[in-house]
């Protein structure tokens, strides 16, 4: 029923702030992944746009704008919303045309700016992806709701400041050597302890930044392209899953239930086991978060993560090298942009085009990305023809 | 139990469910110190976002602006709901049994 879906090219801007509008960047970086792929605009079939805070900039409805910016007005287009997870889960629809039939050629392209707002406004705009009535008006923001994951998980767990610590060190590291990251440099976990509290206890350097970025993906069905020119990802699995919205709601504040789920589903879809898992690139909006990924997806029992990354299995050169990009932490976190950058990542592994963050081993990887506090999650399982 | 609006339970999908009136008392399951607000809460930061689980079963959001630093509050400690003309659910700590039988 289904036939192979590739990632057959790939690109994205350098996350920060952009001088361009969102169109302007999301049109040029489509037009990259297109050229690296060695397609032309006209082989694309359809558009899928992530750009969940296009209002922040008075512009909805940006499919058409890219498509035409493309000089391909008559394809059809449409925006994605899952709030952080939004470009995923737009890769999910190119996924599911693309091996469902329906479409030979699709373009998944994320796309945010926000950096023209102020921190208030921005972190304001940002709790419209909580429960707005029942969560942010409580005076929850998104640091603080995560703030309530890791003190819970400290409490439970014995997790050290110094363990989400190593988080941020490890993937700022990461990101110094990524020429697409926001922030490209090194930090020490004395700059990491001395930074102020944002929402205890969370500190400024737990946090992801607020970034303008762009980033684009190719999915095509890899039976219409028997010669590639690059090196394409095999979608093995493109799975997602939600949880409860409300963060309060769930029985358990240490674990992401749509993370779980997503997982589990995809290990299934893909045939492979967590073993063969080469390197990922996980969601990790604050340090928090991304040892509760490793623990939700099976890769860490639940409270070892801070552990394992302070001991350095998840770096670069480590045993299960996690977030090579820099992650959101350090490489930025463009919202809508997001999902899809991790996916431009493992390509740009999988091609050894990586430079400096070359990981040694690239045949299975993983990209994991989540939509506010887990209320949506999505996984995609990469491996090699 | 679910503290947000819905149609069926969230966690069984089962659909009589039954509104009942809340005491506003219960107890600080996790919170943090919110120092970087959002603007309808600017004048007030720092304040604690609190989840709370409640005596009468089930966990709620809540804030309070009482709370200015994290030796303020502690998980476990006893809560109860105030009358504000604040937006949200406003949390005050219990006084202490000691002040509290002095009164
Ligand atoms: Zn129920």
């Amino acid at each position: 029923m289904t036939r192979e879906a590739w990632v057959l090219g790939a690109a994205s801007n350098r996350f920060g702030k952009m001088k361009e509008s969102g169109r302007e960047a999301a049109s040029r970086v489509a037009l990259e992944a297109i050229d690296t792929a060695g397609l032309a605009p006209k082989d694309i079939g359809y558009t899928f746009v992530a750009n969940a805070f296009g209002l922040a900039e008075r512009q909805a409805h940006v499919g058409p704008l890219i498509n035409t910016a493309l000089g391909i007005p008559e394809v059809p287009s449409c925006t994605i919303e899952s709030a952080c997870s939004s470009s995923s889960a737009a890769l999910h629809e190119a996924f599911v045309h693309v091996a469902g039939g329906f479409l030979d050629a699709a373009l998944v392209v994320g796309v945010e700016k926000l950096s023209h707002l102020d921190t208030l406004t921005a972190t304001s705009y940002f709790t419209i992806g909580a429960d707005y009535p029942f969560e942010s008006h409580n005076g929850a923001t998104f640091p603080g709701l995560y703030a309530t994951i890791a003190n819970a998980h400290m409490k439970r767990y014995g997790t050290r400041p110094e363990q989400l610590g190593s988080v941020a060190v490890k993937n700022h590291l990461n990101a110094a050597l990524n020429p697409h990251a926001h922030f490209q440099k090194p930090i020490t976990m004395e700059t990491y302890l001395g930074s102020p509290v944002i929402a205890s206890p969370l500190r400024l350097y737990d946090c992801c930044p607020f970034s303008d970025g762009a980033a684009a993906l190719v999915v095509v069905a890899g039976e219409r392209y028997p010669n590639p020119r690059t090196e394409p990802l095999v979608i093995k699995a493109s799975t997602r899953a939600g949880s409860i919205a409300d963060m309060h709601d769930r029985p358990d504040l240490t674990s992401l239930p749509a993370s779980q789920r997503a997982a589990e589903a995809a290990f299934r879809q893909a045939h492979v086991e967590r073993s063969q898992v080469d390197f990922m690139e996980v969601h990790d909006c604050f340090t928090i978060a991304e040892l509760v990924a490793l623990e939700d997806m099976g890769f860490f029992a639940p409270g070892e993560a801070g552990k394992a990354t302070a001991d350095g299995i998840t770096a670069r050169d480590g045993k299960l090298p996690v977030n090579p990009s820099g992650g959101l932490k350090a490489k930025g976190h463009p919202v809508s942009a997001t999902g899809a950058s991790q996916v431009v990542e493992v390509f740009e592994q999988f091609n050894g085009t990586a430079g400096a963050r070359q990981v040694p081993k690239t045949n299975l990887a993983l990209a994991h990305n989540v939509g506010a506090t887990g209320s949506s999650a999505s996984i995609h399982i990469f491996g090699r023809r | 139990m679910t503290a947000t609006w819905g149609l069926r339970c969230p966690r069984c999908g089962q659909f009589d469910l039954v509104e009942f009136a809340l005491s506003g008392k219960g107890v600080v399951a996790a919170f943090t110190l919110q120092n970087v607000p959002a603007d309808e809460f600017v004048n007030d930061a720092p304040y604690a976002y609190v989840l709370v689980d409640l005596d009468e079963g089930g966990r709620i959001s809540g804030w309070m602006p009482t709370v200015k630093s994290d030796g303020d509050l502690a998980m476990g400690d006893r809560v109860h709901w105030v009358v504000s003309y604040k937006p949200g659910v406003q949390f005050e700590k219990d006084a202490t049994a000691s002040v509290a039988s002095g009164r």
